[in-house]
């Protein structure tokens, strides 16, 4: 159970500092950045509480798996969108 | 000794967090946002995740990392206007709280594991032995298949606001005996780890984010030349794997009267065809999400 406690106070740590970074920060790259960070914390949360027994859930697993297509879906959208908005201000 | 070891991988994690999202410099931000992305694979092995830790590694890393670097020269940085202490310090009270408070709730929460016993009783019926896979291609196939609707949706969205497609630089003289290896392994490794997903972990997602690696050197290296009629076999290939899924979801209903149940004794071979149409599908559509696609001229239609 020491080890699922470390990872969890990782996974933790991880969403505190994106939420400072996204709070904080306006460059539209950083904050997508920060929210990957943010995505990445609460995956690990996520499969630390999925441990029972030595044993990690499947279903939980899945689910994590299909967030990260998902989320690189999402950044390439984002990414797109910031590009546009950044050109539109140009003109 | 795992003990220590898990301690200062989990250190790692968090410095290289902050590493990445406290600097300005934007190479550097990426650089170690990508670092940070494999040492949370290698902390999903730990936990005992290899599935999840191939693609976060594959996906979260590489591919997020080139995305980034990719939009790093084409966005203008922000003026950077520095918030007031006393925001930054509030904002940093928050943040600490919500960390303390997402810890202490997951510690704390009941584990009544509800699923496992579920998933090892019906493993047998699934056609693979690997139970992620199972997961993901028959017992919650229906997620996979809004999945892949969504990454589609993600590609029509980047079609229609059309960022110009990177222009590649002419590059040294090792890139071609780069390319002649790592092309090569990547189609490998990509048939490896679609086959081997069935008993171990590896899987569609995993094989289409190396193959869509391999694509990329391709492209970045300047081998192949995003035309416009390769662009419109690349964006056919992308529907497919969205098109192959909705039919046999469609077949199922009609075979066994069950949305994507499939027919007794032969979940193996349905599980594998659709996975391999996924692989080709999700690389296609990861690179065209890389590459963006140039803006046709109205009269081109």
């Amino acid at each position: 159970m020491t080890s699922e406690l470390i990872y969890i106070c990782a996974g933790s740590g991880l969403v505190g500092l994106a939420f400072y970074r996204l709070a904080t920060c306006r460059d539209m790259l950083l904050r997508v950045l920060s929210l990957n960070v943010l995505a990445v914390g609460i995956a690990i949360l996520f499969l630390a509480s999925a441990r029972n027994a030595g044993m990690t859930d499947a279903v939980p697993q899945a689910f994590i798996l299909t967030g990260i297509v998902v989320l690189v879906a999402v950044t390439a959208a984002l990414l797109a969108l910031a590009e546009q908005i950044d050109s539109q201000r140009d003109e | 000794m795992s003990l220590a070891f898990d301690i200062l991988l989990a250190f790692g994690v968090v410095f290289t967090a902050a590493a990445a999202l406290g600097t300005h410099d934007r190479v550097a931000s990426i650089a170690g946002f990508v670092v940070t992305g494999l040492l949370v694979a290698l902390s999903l092995v730990r936990l005992g995740a290899p599935d999840v830790a191939l693609a976060e590694a594959a996906i979260g890393a590489g591919l997020t990392g080139a995305l980034l670097l990719r939009s790093a020269w084409r966005l203008k940085p922000a003026e950077s206007r520095v918030s007031p202490a006393i925001d930054r310090i509030i904002v940093a009270l928050i943040a600490v709280c919500l960390s303390g408070a997402l810890a202490w709730a997951v510690y704390t929460a009941p584990g009544a594991a509800l699923y496992p016993a579920l998933v090892s009783e019906r493993l047998a019926e699934s056609g693979v032995t690997n139970p992620v896979t199972a997961v993901l291609l028959n017992f919650r196939a229906w997620d996979t298949l809004l999945e892949i609707a969504v990454l589609f949706v993600a590609l029509i969205l980047v079609r229609i606001v059309a960022p110009a497609h990177p222009q590649p630089v002419v590059l040294g003289e090792l890139m071609l005996p780069f390319a002649r290896i790592v092309v090569p392994m990547c189609a490998f490794l990509a048939g490896h780890l679609l086959w081997q997903g069935a008993s171990v972990p590896g899987g569609a997602f995993q094989a289409g984010a190396i193959l869509a690696g391999g694509l990329l050197v391709l492209m970045l290296g300047g081998f192949a030349v995003l035309t416009p009629r390769l662009l419109s076999w690349g964006m056919m290939v992308a529907l497919l794997g969205l098109a192959v899924f909705a039919v046999a979801a469609l077949s199922t209903e009609a075979l066994t009267g069950t949305l994507l149940l499939y027919p007794d004794g032969a979940a193996k071979i349905w599980i594998l065809m659709i996975e391999a149409v996924l692989t080709l599908s999700i690389a296609a559509m990861l690179c065209l999400l890389f590459c963006g696609m140039p803006r046709r001229p109205l009269n081109d239609v």
